[in-house]
């Protein structure tokens, strides 16, 4: 099975990628920079921790990961054949 | 374990680097491992793309005298300046004659099977949905990989050609997650147009828009940076970059890079007018660009090397600083490390130190070194402080106009090295020219000799 966006037309993405980005809440300081990168909307914040909404659009662009100063994303990839794909990269 | 889970080298990515270094392994008799984690090789790897000729002149000969699928040449680069809205001055000094072209457009996924396809051919062993997710250690040593299967698989040497965001790399202590300040986050289209459009739109030229920050369309630097379309046979490629950090605060990238995108589109009317009516959205997808991780004296210094590992391309942050372009290098750093790789089975020996003259190669390849250390597009950023259009156009004109035959520069460096050559050999350059027109003539005709089906 597998689901396509509007948003982001000539991607699908491979169910089953399961959690494969987390935040550690302990870590978390609630900076926000992770909702500001993520063109997917996959972040929400509750009071002063951001957690991880859904994963439904995320592409693995790792800018959550790269961005987040205390380090309070784990970010590693789903398991082979999940998650997005596209045939225009 | 059974025997057959025991490789020489295991390389894992089957994007642009992965298969090179597996097809150097695999022709030399090693057993040759690939692993994948996507369905198909490159479905997962988002990109520009625009492979610059000296990739190919310099990449192994399987590539240089192949038929890769490839788009469209590219001759000229068209530099538009906007202000007001509008494009008011155009740089169009940067062009070469046919049959020579500056860069080739692709699609990714097309290029990586094309590629995997080749390694398949020399003997490698290729499984696709497979992520490598651990390293098997032994003393200290890299002995093999884990699957998401929960495999255990071992080698002799383990490649990593995972790309940017790769894990494994720090998994084994030898890198580090790259600092935001080299990195841009990029939003990328596909729009479909009928090839007679193309053809009297582009041509055979790409066309890059520079603005002053004002203009909220597309800065030179700072929060903003390259606003450029790529033109493939009937179809175009725009892509807007922006740095993720400006002056240590993480910027809103995700709404600057849809808000400024809209306003190119709705504003100049090279956009609006000429092309908009002639195109249809086929597919939008964005990715992380690590631009000047080359740049940074930290991440240079990163070992890209250890006991039973190599690392190649995005793996170790080797995208061109001028150009972003980070295909030449992963095909060049993949070769050497393929080289090393069968020099060391054969000599029993694929310890750290043995594995050091991977490093060493990679240090003294004069086109690898020159791209990482390129500062022109980190310079734009200078024309910033004094609003100054001026030096916006004069920096432009030293990246993307005739400035770049420079012999300093990464370009000048080729035609350098590319008249030595002709030198030493002129039969290779004759395998050159050869290379041009046929490439020129497959993207006329969309020929390749890809064996794989997908979709
Ligand atoms: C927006 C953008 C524009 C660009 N434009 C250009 C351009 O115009 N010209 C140019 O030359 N370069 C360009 N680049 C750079 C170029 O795409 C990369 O430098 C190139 O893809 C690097 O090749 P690689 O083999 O190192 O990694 P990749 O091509 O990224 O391949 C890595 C492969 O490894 C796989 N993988 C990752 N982790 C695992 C794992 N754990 N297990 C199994 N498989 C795994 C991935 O699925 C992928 O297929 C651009 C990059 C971006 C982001
Ligand atoms: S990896 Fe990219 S798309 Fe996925 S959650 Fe992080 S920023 Fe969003
Ligand atoms: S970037 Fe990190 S620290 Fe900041 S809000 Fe997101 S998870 Fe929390």
């Amino acid at each position: 099975m597998s689901m396509t966006y509007q948003e982001f037309p000539g991607v699908e993405w491979i169910e089953g990628a399961g959690d494969f980005i987390t935040v550690d809440e302990k870590l978390c300081d609630g900076c926000g920079n992770c909702i500001r990168v993520c063109l997917a909307k996959c972040y929400k914040m509750t009071g002063k921790k951001a957690h991880v909404d859904n994963l439904e659009r995320c592409m693995e662009c790792g800018a959550c990961w790269y961005s987040c100063p205390p380090d309070a994303i784990q970010f590693s990839w789903p398991p082979g054949g999940t998650g997005f794909r596209t045939l225009w990269g | 374990m059974s025997m057959n889970e025991d490789y020489d080298v295991i390389v894992v990515g089957a994007g642009f680097g992965g298969p090179v270094a597996a097809h150097k392994c695999a022709s030399a008799g090693l057993r040759t491992l690939m692993l994948e984690r996507s369905v198909t090789p490159g479905d997962k790897v988002v990109s520009g793309l625009a492979i610059p000729f000296y990739a190919f002149l310099y990449a192994p000969e399987f590539i240089r005298d192949g038929n890769p699928p490839l788009e469209r040449p590219i001759r000229q680069v068209v530099n538009n300046f906007i202000r007001d809205g509008e494009i008011y001055a155009k740089d169009t000094s940067l062009w070469i004659p046919p049959p020579l072209v500056l860069t080739y457009t692709a699609y990714c996924v097309p290029l990586c099977v094309w590629l995997a396809d080749r390694a398949v051919e020399a003997g490698t062993e290729l499984r696709t949905r497979t992520t490598a997710v651990d390293l098997v250690m032994e003393d200290g040593k890299v002995a093999g990989v884990v699957t998401d299967k929960g495999d255990t698989i071992r080698a002799k040497v383990v490649i990593d050609a995972a790309g940017t965001q790769d894990g494994l790399a720090l998994k084994a202590g030898l890198r580090k997650k790259l600092p935001t300040d080299t990195l841009e986050l990029y939003m990328l289209w596909d729009y479909e147009m009928a090839r007679e459009d193309v053809e009297r739109e582009f041509g055979n030229k790409v066309e890059f828009f520079c603005a002053m920050p004002d203009e909220r369309i597309v800065a030179p630097l700072g929060f903003g940076s390259t606003f450029y379309i790529f033109v493939y046979r009937d179809s175009i490629h725009p892509g807007l970059g922006q740095f993720i950090v400006t002056e240590d605060k993480v910027e809103n990238v995700a709404r600057h890079l849809e808000d400024y995108f809209e306003r190119f589109t709705t504003t100049v009317s090279r956009w609006r007018d000429d092309i908009a009516p002639k195109v249809t959205l086929r597919a939008k997808m964005f990715d992380v660009c690590p631009i000047y991780a080359g740049l940074d004296r930290n991440v240079r210094e990163m070992p890209i090397h250890g006991d039973g590992m190599m690392i190649i391309g995005d793996a170790a942050a080797m995208e061109s600083a001028a150009f972003g372009d980070g295909v030449p290098n992963a095909w060049f750093s993949a070769a050497i490390a393929g080289d090393v790789a069968v020099e060391a089975v054969k000599a029993g020996d694929t310890s750290a130190g043995f594995l050091q003259r991977y490093d060493e190669r990679v240090k003294a390849h004069n086109l690898i070194g020159a791209s990482l250390s390129d500062t022109r597009r980190y310079d734009m950023r200078w024309a910033l402080p004094g609003n100054d259009e001026r030096e916006m156009r004069r920096r432009a004109h030293e990246l993307f106009g005739r400035g770049v035959w420079r012999w300093r520069h990464i370009t000048g460096q080729v035609v350098r090295e590319a008249m030595q050559a002709m030198s030493r050999d002129p039969g290779g350059a004759l395998k050159w020219l050869k290379m041009f027109n046929r490439f020129n003539r497959n993207c006329e005709t969309g020929f390749s000799d890809t064996l794989s089906k997908y979709e």
